[in-house]
């Protein structure tokens, strides 16, 4: 049984993911992207411990906490430590493809296209999935828009933690929580996929003084 | 409808007083917050009295090269300001003028305003005139439809343009009516900042060329003008602060004519300005100036926020 004070709450906490999402696209600094990236996993965390109150799964109160343990602390202390190696002198979104404004304005069409693709869907069986199915495509396609539009790599690694954090959003809403060993192993995943791909970034900074991804398009070997 | 009795329309008339008369003190608060904050001692909070009766007492200087449009001006702007304010609901919940005009009056009379101080920056042949009036109406132009979709989003969610219809609907809702709202309110505090020159778009208190926006149309004015700018700039502030107030947080607004809810609405009302205003300093002493075109990142902020609230509706 949920009262209407707790679909309010719910819906408010998708309010708060989105603009923790929208912190994503308009950060310029590479500090910047890390620490949207943590407070929106922050707030996905609370998201999940909400779901897991609604709807009394114990379960899931471990996932929330394994999300704050290793997306929320580990994932940005990585990726911290990466910026501070990193020996390129530029740490700014200079040009991304799409200027801050406009990219602001698509961000936010899309999530009116999330919400208009869940219009058309049949799976409207409960409050959760009514509220946090939606928030889950406007993440998903908003992470999608993040590693379309800028230049610099790291930018791109954190709109591919937002894609996964719409995944993760979309499958708790759905299911309420795969078993526990399938999600430590996700966790396990994505821990590993953030440290290879910031290995691939220190290289890719060694060998062209900056981690510009347009340097990847030339295939001229040299 | 009840009875015509001429106290209502007393009461509406001391409100606006209230504002008018408390308008500089909210300044003078603010100030005195962000010089606290970055460990000065700053002004005492009551010295923007002290700056309007000094600006009276002086001699006004006009220029020769003015015309007409530069001596109405700050007229323009107190009237204007003025009569916005008899349309606000300030302690309870319906203005008692308020079946004149809504919140589209009270945009246009603000409008009115800055299209005189406009034309009046333009007037003086100074090219600093021209300068804070071309960046004024590049910064106006820009928030009118962030401004508009916001007022949209809640007209839609408050039923009806009505600032009364707004407030009072406003504080039967028991939390909040949608997560629309939310981002209504992001929006709306965006435009705040915007339309009383707050410091990521515009410095008031600096006589720097680059930072200049309404300072530099208002720069060749002194005296009594001077006084009246400063004071109808500072009604502005009060006004928006007010509507802010009672559209997202109208909690204890009285909903009667009573004595007692009424003395504690104007208590409570008085409060949440003061809180409010507060919030909007030690905001202003954490960031600094923005460049000028990175400002319309941040308008485009407020327009898309105010149009996910639109959606949040229709779904």
């Amino acid at each position: 049984m949920i009262f209407p004070t707790e679909i309010n709450l719910l819906d408010i906490s998708a309010v708060i993911l989105l603009v923790a999402t929208f912190g994503l696209i308009v950060s310029r600094g590479f500090s910047n992207w890390v620490n949207a990236y943590r407070y929106q996993t922050i707030v996905l965390a609370g998201i999940v411990a909400l779901i897991a109150s609604v709807s009394n799964i114990w379960e899931l109160y471990i996932v929330s906490a394994l999300t704050l343990g290793i997306k929320a602390v580990i994932i940005p202390k990585i990726l911290f430590y990466v910026t501070k190696k990193l020996d390129s002198p530029i740490k700014l979104e200079i040009d991304p493809y799409v200027s801050m404004k406009l990219s602001v304005i698509i961000s936010a069409l899309l999530v009116a296209m999330s919400y208009f693709i869940f219009l058309y869907l049949d799976i409207k069986s409960n409050e959760i999935i009514q509220v946090f199915l939606p928030v889950s495509f406007a993440l998903f396609f908003i992470g999608l828009f993040v590693i379309v539009s800028r230049r610099k790599a790291l930018n791109q690694m954190v709109g591919l933690l937002t894609i996964e954090n719409g995944l993760f959003l979309f499958a708790v809403s759905l299911t309420h929580g795969f078993s526990l060993i399938i999600e430590i192993g996700l966790m396990a995943d994505i821990l590993l996929g953030v440290i290879i791909s910031s290995i691939l970034l220190f290289r890719m900074s060694r060998t062209f003084d900056s981690i510009d991804i347009k340097n990847l398009e030339s295939l001229r070997d040299d | 409808m009840n009875e015509f009795s001429i106290t209502e329309p007393l009461f509406g008339i001391f409100q606006v007083l209230l504002l008018v008369v408390l308008s500089p003190l909210i300044v003078g608060i603010m100030r005195k917050t962000k010089a606290k904050s970055q460990k000065r001692v700053g002004a005492p909070i009551i010295q923007p009295y002290f700056d309007i009766l000094k600006l009276v007492k002086k001699e006004e200087v006009v220029s020769d090269q003015s015309s007409w449009i530069f001596r109405c001006n700050p007229w323009v702007n107190f009237v204007a300001t003025v009569s916005a304010a008899f349309f606000i609901p300030v302690s309870i919940v319906y203005s008692p003028f308020g079946v004149m005009g809504d919140i589209l009056l009270v945009i246009g009379l603000f409008g009115l305003g800055k299209f005189f101080t406009i034309l009046a920056g333009l007037d003086v042949s100074s090219s600093f005139g021209g300068l804070g009036s071309s960046r004024e109406i590049m910064f106006s132009t820009l928030v009118e439809p962030a401004l508009l979709i916001t007022i949209f989003v809640i007209a839609i969610f408050y039923g009806g343009t009505n600032i009364s219809t707004i407030v009072a609907s406003a504080n039967d809702i028991s939390f909040l009516a949608s997560p629309g709202v939310i981002f209504a309110l992001i929006a709306f505090f965006i435009i705040l900042m915007v339309e009383t020159g707050k410091l990521p778009f515009d410095n008031p208190s600096t006589h720097l060329e680059l930072t200049m926006i309404h300072e530099a149309t208002v720069l060749e004015y002194s005296g009594k003008s001077l006084a009246l700018i400063e004071w109808s700039q500072s009604i502005k502030q009060i006004i928006l602060l007010t509507l802010f107030v009672n559209i997202f947080i109208p909690w204890g607004i009285s909903n009667n004519f009573s004595l007692t809810e009424i003395s504690f609405g104007i208590v409570l009302i008085i409060v949440k300005i003061i809180s409010l205003g507060i919030l909007i300093a030690l905001i202003e002493t954490r960031i600094a100036k923005w460049r000028l075109f990175r400002v319309p990142d941040l308008i485009a902020i407020s327009i898309a926020s105010s149009m996910i609230g639109v959606i949040f509706f229709f779904i």
